[in-house]
């Protein structure tokens, strides 16, 4: 019923759309006052009937009204509260709502900003777009056809033949499959609402284009832009800090990029977004680049629809590692991107002839030439990363069935582009401030050119840098810091509201320097043995069974309970056992590792975690999931994850034991079936599989712990070793001979050895011989202590990316502030 | 002018093809176990073929397991590094390695993700 509401009122925001987005055109056609005043109302009416369609979506989700598809395939009853709030953006159909509401707040930010002639048209573009992303959710069945995909659809609608719903069409399931497991986690929780901030705001720029192409004012529409497109960037640079940071914290590939379709989709936006900002700063300081600005203000928004049509469609499927669910949107997103490209592309070449263009070219040496040798770059690293992107549909001019690119074609491709944008950033920042001829600028490079030598030589000293193509990637890099952070200073001194675009700079060479340290310089931790294993392997001297030379090398160590390891001759690693915990998993298994730096500085624990990963796991077959541990540091960074360990495998063989045998457990049948008696005279020592036992003497009991009426009370003193850890016990287990009832009984209470599982009972006094007899439960043969499997991998100066990062962050915040404030000045001044 | 425009189409010229030619070289095509046999490096994509003993040999460090591929062929398949996460959940697995007497060596593994999407689900009865 309630669900019923929603649907409605998603409807009449699809509606409201279609008006305002119609009244809109009219509005801008006519230059008509009233039908903008309108349409402005139509869009708060969206808005609003949005706003309570959503309302009802999360309603659902937290009464757990599972019959509701969405409900029951995102949430589950033991869900903490704030992941079902982030559950309603966590599948395809609510992300698309966060995103219309987002661009909704956004459209409303237009309506108070921005000024006359481009309110109307610019707004006609955002109820555009708010239209097409509406339909992917409105749900309706047109009969002929289906429009979108509503996230109230039940589950009888979502999988009508079932037979569960044949049988009864009230269905409705106890509990919902939940929330994958690896998405439960802070940074999970607000990166959607910051990237599809980013999104929205990025179609800012694209409306605004449209509109100065539509009003044929090719310069005024910079001002109120700009600020706009450096918001955007902001948020996508954010959400791609957010999805790195995850990735590195909760993934087991070790790293914080991995050139997947899914992160390409937020960089290539950014990227295609910076260089339309620097195309449209030289359009605000020289009155140049209106067709650069347009372009690339354009092309960042079709690059975000060519992106989502990608992800979101199922093309990708085979080739994503977390691409969506298709839905059956192929052809409305594929309507998506065609007339946004129609929109934006056809309507530029429309107009091209009367976009102005500079009468004379620009000089080399000039700031204009190179903010645009910059903003070209960019544009070119995008359009490379969005052609391997688009491997499975330009992939087939080459071959029938295409596999996505080597990661190698991106890091071949970025890697020189990289390191001429860097150089490029020192002199066009130089350009920018003041004019310079050639002899000026090499004046004015030679402390830049000294201080970067000599950080680029010690850089390559310290990390023994080998290659000379990455000699070049470092020098370049540090030249980007060294220089505009000379030019940091010099502005700072001047006026600190300028530095936005120093800052940005000095952080995009501080990225480069972290990126090569934390990638190419990430050194596996193991153990002595295994080094050398390695080290026979890349000789080639090490074959498998058939023959063949062992190529891959082995970049994992074990470690035995309580027996210390030395790791990388750097570090004693200590295996100290695991605790199990229900939370906030259950399941799981926290491991506790310590390391103790052999050159005395203090040693510090890692507490990787596995759990089961419930969502996926069934009865006969658990899914174990590794969360690994980082230890951040200044310098370098440990990453460790448990791979395997003693638990994990006896889970499972108990699961297959159990699968096979089909009875609920295997070992309670015959509480005696693992006991086991061991005669043994004083002095001897009896091996019992990996076990040895040492009869060493006999010492008298203590009163107090025997029973009344005691004739002998004694206890023998053993020494039990488990022999291939060589880890040993000594035990004093107690027999004793009393009268009751005379009747004489004999009391023999069991010393567990809880490590071992084991326990050991003193049965029986042989005078006779002199041997006593013990009684052992829990003696396993192929007993083994407990054990785990450890990956760990050093990785310099990950710091280093994050703080490149944060200084483009604040760059980009000081630069919208200083453009935001000057487009509000000039309002006041009209 | 006219130089300008001439040095800036064959340079785009150039770019344009260096890279359509380094991405054609960079992209490979999915083949199935067979095929696999006579190629160095072999994409296959398949289906965890979970009626044969699979897991993690403390001995080789290796996880071993079988795969079916599009074709219905069943290999072994041996990993050097620990069990992906995720293995089980995978609705597809796509391996990267050489085929050598009939066992793949894979040297990169991909997970195709826990599609959502599941046509048979598994309920438990609610409590009427």
């Amino acid at each position: 019923m309630i669900a019923t509401i929603g649907h409605l009122f998603l409807s009449a925001a699809f509606l409201a759309s279609i008006a305002a987005m119609i009244l809109y055109a009219v509005a801008s056609v006519k230059e008509s006052k009233r039908a903008e005043t309108v349409s402005n109302w139509l869009w708060g009416a969206k808005g609003f009937f949005l706003t309570i369609s959503s309302a009802v979506l999360l309603y659902l989700i937290m009464t757990h009204q599972f019959q509701y598809y969405y409900v029951w395939n995102y949430t589950s009853l033991d869900l903490e509260t704030k992941y079902l709030f982030s559950a309603f953006y966590g599948g395809q159909e609510g992300s698309f709502m966060l995103w219309i509401l987002i661009s909704f707040i956004v459209g409303l930010g237009l309506m108070k900003w921005t000024r006359k002639p481009y309110k109307a048209p610019v707004l006609f573009v955002m109820a555009l777009t708010q239209f097409f992303l509406l339909s992917m959710v409105v749900g309706w069945d047109l009969g002929f056809t289906q429009i979108g995909a509503s996230p109230f659809r039940t589950i009888a609608d979502e999988m009508p033949n079932a037979p569960f719903i044949v049988a009864n069409p009230d269905f409705v399931p106890a509990d919902g499959t939940g929330l994958n497991d690896l998405l439960k986690s802070p940074w999970m929780m607000i990166h959607p609402p910051i990237i599809f901030l980013g999104f929205s705001m990025m179609t800012v720029p694209f409306a605004f284009a449209i509109a100065s192409l539509w009003t044929k004012t090719y310069h005024e529409w910079i001002r109120p832009a700009l600020p706009w497109t450096l918001a955007a960037n902001l948020s996508l640079l954010t959400a791609i800090f957010l999805g790195g940071y995850w990735a590195y914290e909760t993934l087991s590939f070790g790293g914080y990029w991995a050139w997947d379709p899914v992160e390409n989709a937020s960089l290539v936006p950014w990227l295609i977004g910076t260089a339309g900002i620097h195309a449209m700063i030289i359009q605000q300081k020289s009155s140049r680049a209106h067709k650069a600005s347009l372009f690339f203000a354009i092309l960042a928004y079709v690059s975000i629809i060519y992106q989502t049509f990608l992800t979101r469609s199922g093309i990708l499927a085979d080739q994503s590692v977390h691409s969506f669910v298709d839905l059956g949107l192929y052809g409305q997103l594929l309507a998506f991107i065609v007339a946004m490209v129609i929109m934006g592309i056809g309507f530029y070449l429309y107009r091209y002839k009367e976009i102005p263009s500079p009468k004379d070219e620009s000089k080399f040496l000039s700031r204009e030439f190179m903010t645009f040798t910059g903003s070209i770059l960019l544009f070119i690293l995008g359009f490379v990363i969005i052609l391997g992107t688009s491997s499975p549909v330009i992939g087939k001019l080459f071959v029938s069935n295409p596999t996505p690119p080597e990661i190698q074609f991106y890091n071949d491709w970025s890697m020189p582009i990289a390191i001429i944008m860097a150089l490029a950033t020192v002199i066009g920042q130089s350009l920018f401030w003041q004019k310079h001829t050639w002899e000026s600028l090499a004046g004015e490079m030679i402390y830049p050119l000294l201080l970067t030598s000599v950080a680029t030589v010690l850089s390559i000293i310290l990390g023994d840098v080998r290659s000379l193509y990455y000699m070049i990637y470092i020098f370049a890099a540090w030249f980007a810091v060294i220089g505009n952070g000379i030019i940091l200073i010099q502005l700072l001194r001047k006026n600190p509201k300028l530095i936005g675009g120093a800052l940005t700079h000095v952080g995009f060479g501080a990225l480069l320097l972290g990126i090569i340290a934390s990638s190419v310089y990430t050194e596996p931790l193991l153990d002595r043995q295994t080094a050398d294993y390695n080290r026979r392997i890349l000789a080639g001297e090490v074959f498998d069974e058939e023959g063949f030379p062992v190529t891959q090398r082995v970049e994992m160590f074990k470690l035995d309970i309580n027996r210390p390891m030395l790791v990388n001759e750097k570090y004693m690693v200590t295996y100290e056992g695991f605790s199990l915990s229900d939370s906030p998993r259950p399941g799981q298994q926290n491991y506790l590792l310590k390391f103790e730096p052999i050159d005395d500085s203090a040693p510090f624990y890692m507490e990787p975690e596995v759990y089961p990963m419930l969502t996926s796991s069934t009865r006969d077959n658990i899914d174990w999931s590794v969360d690994p541990h980082v230890r951040t540091g200044l310098a370098s960074d440990i990453y460790l994850y448990v791979a395997g360990s003693r638990y994990v495998e006896r889970q499972n063989e108990e699961l297959e034991a159990r699968n096979s045998t089909g009875s609920s457990a295997t070992n309670d049948s015959d509480p005696d079936s693992d006991l086991q008696t061991i005669e043994i005279s004083m002095g001897e020592t009896i091996e019992a599989g990996p076990f040895s036992f040492t009869f060493i003497d006999f010492i008298p009991a203590s009163e107090e712990v025997v029973p009344e009426n005691t004739q002998i009370g004694v206890r023998a003193l053993l020494r039990v070793e488990h022999e291939p850890s060589g880890n040993a016990f000594e035990i004093e287990p107690l027999f004793a001979v009393y009268t009751e009832n005379e009747q004489s009984y004999v009391y023999s209470p069991p010393l567990d050895i809880e490590q071992w599982e084991m326990s050991v009972l003193f049965t029986r006094i042989h005078p006779e011989s002199d041997s006593i007899e013990l009684s052992v439960y829990g003696l396993d043969e192929e007993f083994e202590e407990d054990w785990v499997l450890v990956v760990a991998e050093v990785k310099p100066f990950v710091s280093i990316v994050w703080l490149g990062t944060f200084l483009l962050m604040i760059g980009f915040s000081v630069s919208i502030l200083r453009h935001w404030k000057r487009e509000k000045d000039t309002k006041e001044l009209r | 002018m006219k130089p300008k425009i001439i040095i800036g189409v064959i340079s785009i010229v150039a770019f344009t093809s260096l890279l359509m030619y380094n991405f054609g070289n960079s992209i490979s095509t999915y083949v199935n176990f067979e095929e696999a046999e006579s190629r160095s490096v072999s994409h296959v994509i398949g289906t965890w073929d979970d009626s044969e003993a699979h897991g993690f040999s403390m001995e080789t460090m290796q996880f071993s397991f079988y795969m079916i591929d599009q074709a219905g062929n069943s290999r072994r398949v041996v990993y050097s590094r620990p069990k992906p996460n995720n293995f089980e959940q995978a609705t597809q697995l796509v391996v990267i390695g050489e085929m050598r007497n009939n066992v793949f060596h894979a040297h990169e593994m991909l997970m195709k993700c826990p599609s959502k999407y599941n046509e048979n689900p598994e309920f438990e009865l609610a409590d009427s």
